[in-house]
């Protein structure tokens, strides 16, 4: 394995006429990373993932993945990374075994070579039905798996996944995260896109995107450090929230954000001698918890941040 | 490249013939379509409802309207009680005999015997025939009535038709029908088949594996070729074996057509489908072609009645070629400058197409 870093992106943009999809994008991950693009749909982070995959052609700025660039039209590039398309990449109507044959044959594996990969990765997401079976009548969360043995046959250096938890249930989505970690102890490096902030949580990196923007990366502590420097409080009214205490807290200089989180309320305070001015008014049935900010508590002020 | 190719073909093979409406298309329209258009695409005009007016006691004009259903091309219909014009415009006739008011034979006897005949116009073809018989049986009933032969002329025509002498209409028809049917599916499966995968997201997987354009143009395209050429045997046989289509041009010969003629097509389909955004825009795309090649190919219409203006169409149509490859070779046992003149237009056509396809074809989703 060469030194260079998985993946380096400078200043990657793409535009469709005048719609800027993605704008001046730059993040470098390193070999073994599980990496997470989170954000809405229409983010950005398919099409981030589509132009490294050589699928999108950039309208401005760089990428060097697995050490190569894009000089060659990306073949060399298409050779190292196995890529995993948000809709399903297999094909129904085909047999498991036809779909295997087929992938083995687009990247032109040699037979015997294909066929111990197949097994290896039938190992890896413990499938165990024959061959001939229709993929059409697998059921979702099997199915997701087997793309990425798919995508994973020709033994890539960096598996590009593109929400590969949608529509699957929440037990296949817990079994697919226990397979993209045993992916990266193989020593693959797994650029994943998610939706889901309990997925992001997973990831050793997080990007956030929000309208073709970058707008926070690192690792879920460190966004958290970095949207809430200091504490937050959950507070329970214990039933519907008093408007004028809210009214004045609203107005404090202390307060960082407030959200309502189902009957609750989440406070993140600049600190602490804040937090205690600005709760000292706290109504006498209400209840207050220092609580760890959530990823969706960094994705609300983060987001928001900007729309304010 | 082998390998790709192989399992591109592997995989074209199992997703068509695993499709129920795939085989249909393949398998089943054809021969319904041979069928239905070989019988009914027939340009002889038979049972013309000819109405015939007279007075009931007028024997001499009922002779004459009986040698016309006697011909064979006309079938009487029931005039009592109603005008002429009215039966031809509510389409009971196609055509009308009116005789005159005094009497057939009296107006005849004083050298005036002038009968009319409404002729439906709206089908030019169907019109042309009815005037055209009505005229022979008008002069053989005249000569007949005048009680004398029928005049010998001083020279005559000796006519002979070869190559199909009993002029049927399938053998002329046939051949017309096997370029069609090849044509259509052709141009469906493959306007279909890179369409479809886009629609479904495999394109991308197949665009994320390191290839090179041609290769994956001829994963794509390869299969229906195979496919195609398959077809136009299937038509052939199936031509010979119930309409009597004689074979008699060598095989290589109508190979060689096939082969240029599908790649065309093939080249065609795969053009729509570089521009459909999906099946529904690459199936209309597939019959924006298919309509005009199919009328402006002589298959039903002949090129040399077409106006000049629409001459340029029929030269860059390359079912015409196919069509006069395919009665030249079948039905005369292909003539030499025929077969070089029709080979290269298509061969021609081929490499045009294949290269504007080539030329259109991404590998990127932008």
């Amino acid at each position: 394995m060469t030194a260079a870093p998985a993946l380096e992106v400078k200043g990657l943009s793409i535009k469709f006429g005048d719609f800027t999809a993605v704008d001046d994008v730059s993040f470098t991950v390193e070999r073994g990373e599980i990496f997470g693009f989170l954000g809405a749909n229409g983010a950005g982070k398919t099409t981030t993932i589509r132009m490294l995959c050589g699928l999108l052609v950039p309208t401005s700025g760089s990428a060097t993945v697995g050490g190569l660039d894009f000089s060659d039209g990306g073949k060399g590039i298409k050779g190292k990374v196995g890529y995993m398309s948000q809709k399903f990449t297999l094909y129904t109507d085909l047999t498991v075994g036809e779909n295997l044959d087929f992938a083995a044959g687009l990247r032109k594996l040699e037979p015997a070579y294909a066929m111990r990969r197949r097994k290896e990765l039938f190992e890896l997401i413990a499938f165990d039905s024959p061959l001939s079976t229709m993929v059409s009548s697998l059921p979702g969360g099997v199915k997701q798996e087997l793309s990425l043995a798919a995508a994973m046959l020709h033994d890539p250096e960096i598996v590009f996944l593109d929400e590969p938890t949608a529509g699957v249930s929440p037990a296949s989505r817990a079994r697919f995260w226990a397979l993209i970690r045993k992916v990266t102890a193989l020593g693959k490096t797994v650029i994943v896109t998610t939706h889901y902030m309990d997925e992001a949580e997973q990831c050793g990196r997080i990007a956030l995107m929000r309208t073709g923007k970058l707008i926070a990366l690192g690792s879920p502590d460190e966004l958290k450090a970095s949207a809430f420097p200091g504490p937050m409080a959950e507070l329970d009214f214990n039933g519907p929230a008093p408007e004028g205490f809210l009214e004045s807290l609203k107005k404090n200089q202390g307060l960082l954000e407030l959200s309502p989180q189902g009957m609750r309320w989440h406070a993140a305070f600049r600190d602490k001698a804040a937090m205690d001015a600005a709760l000292s008014s706290l109504p006498a049935a209400a209840a207050r918890t220092l609580i760890k900010p959530s990823l969706e508590d960094v994705f609300i002020r983060l987001v928001e941040g900007i729309e304010r | 490249m082998k390998r790709t190719l192989l399992a591109f073909i592997r995989k074209e093979f199992a997703q068509v013939l695993r499709d129920p409406r795939m085989k249909l298309i393949l398998f089943v329209m054809p021969m319904l379509q041979m069928t239905v258009f070989g019988l009914a695409l027939s340009s002889e005009i038979k049972n013309i409802k000819l109405a015939a007016v007279y007075a009931p006691s007028d024997a001499a004009a009922r002779r004459l309207a009986q040698r016309f259903t006697a011909s064979g091309w006309f079938v009487p219909v029931a005039a009592e009680g109603r005008a002429p014009e009215d039966l031809v415009v509510s389409g009971a006739a196609d055509a009308a005999l009116v005789f005159p008011a005094g009497g057939f034979a009296r107006e005849a006897a004083r050298g005036c015997g002038g009968v009319q005949l409404l002729v439906d116009g709206t089908s030019v073809t169907r019109a042309r025939s009815v005037e055209a018989y009505a005229r022979a049986i008008f002069a053989a009933h005249a000569a007949a009535e005048a009680g004398l032969p029928a005049p010998a002329a001083p020279f005559g025509f000796d006519v002979r038709i070869i190559y199909n002498p009993e002029m049927e209409s399938p053998v002329f028809m046939v051949p017309g029908v096997m370029g069609m049917i090849v044509c259509l599916v052709t141009i469906i499966l493959t306007s279909m088949s890179l369409t479809r995968e886009r629609e479904l997201g495999t394109f991308e997987t197949i665009v994320s594996a390191p290839l090179e354009n041609y290769e994956i143009l001829l994963g794509k395209t390869l299969p229906y070729i195979v496919l195609g050429l398959a077809n136009a045997a299937l038509v052939i046989a199936a031509g010979f074996l119930i309409f009597g289509v004689p074979v008699k041009g060598e095989l290589w010969r109508l190979f060689s057509a096939a082969l240029a003629f599908v790649i065309t097509t093939v080249s065609v389909g795969t053009l729509i489908s570089t521009i459909s955004k999906n099946q529904q825009q690459a199936m209309l795309g597939g019959f924006i072609f298919l309509f005009p090649a199919v009328l402006m190919s002589g298959i039903m219409y002949p090129v040399e009645n077409m106006p000049a203006l629409l001459k340029p169409v029929v030269y860059g149509n390359p079912l015409y070629y196919f069509t006069t490859l395919l009665r030249n070779i079948l039905l005369k046992g292909g003539d030499q400058s025929v077969f070089v003149f029709n080979m290269s237009a298509l061969a021609a056509m081929a490499v045009v197409t294949g290269a504007a396809a080539y030329n259109r074809f991404r590998q990127t989703l932008n």
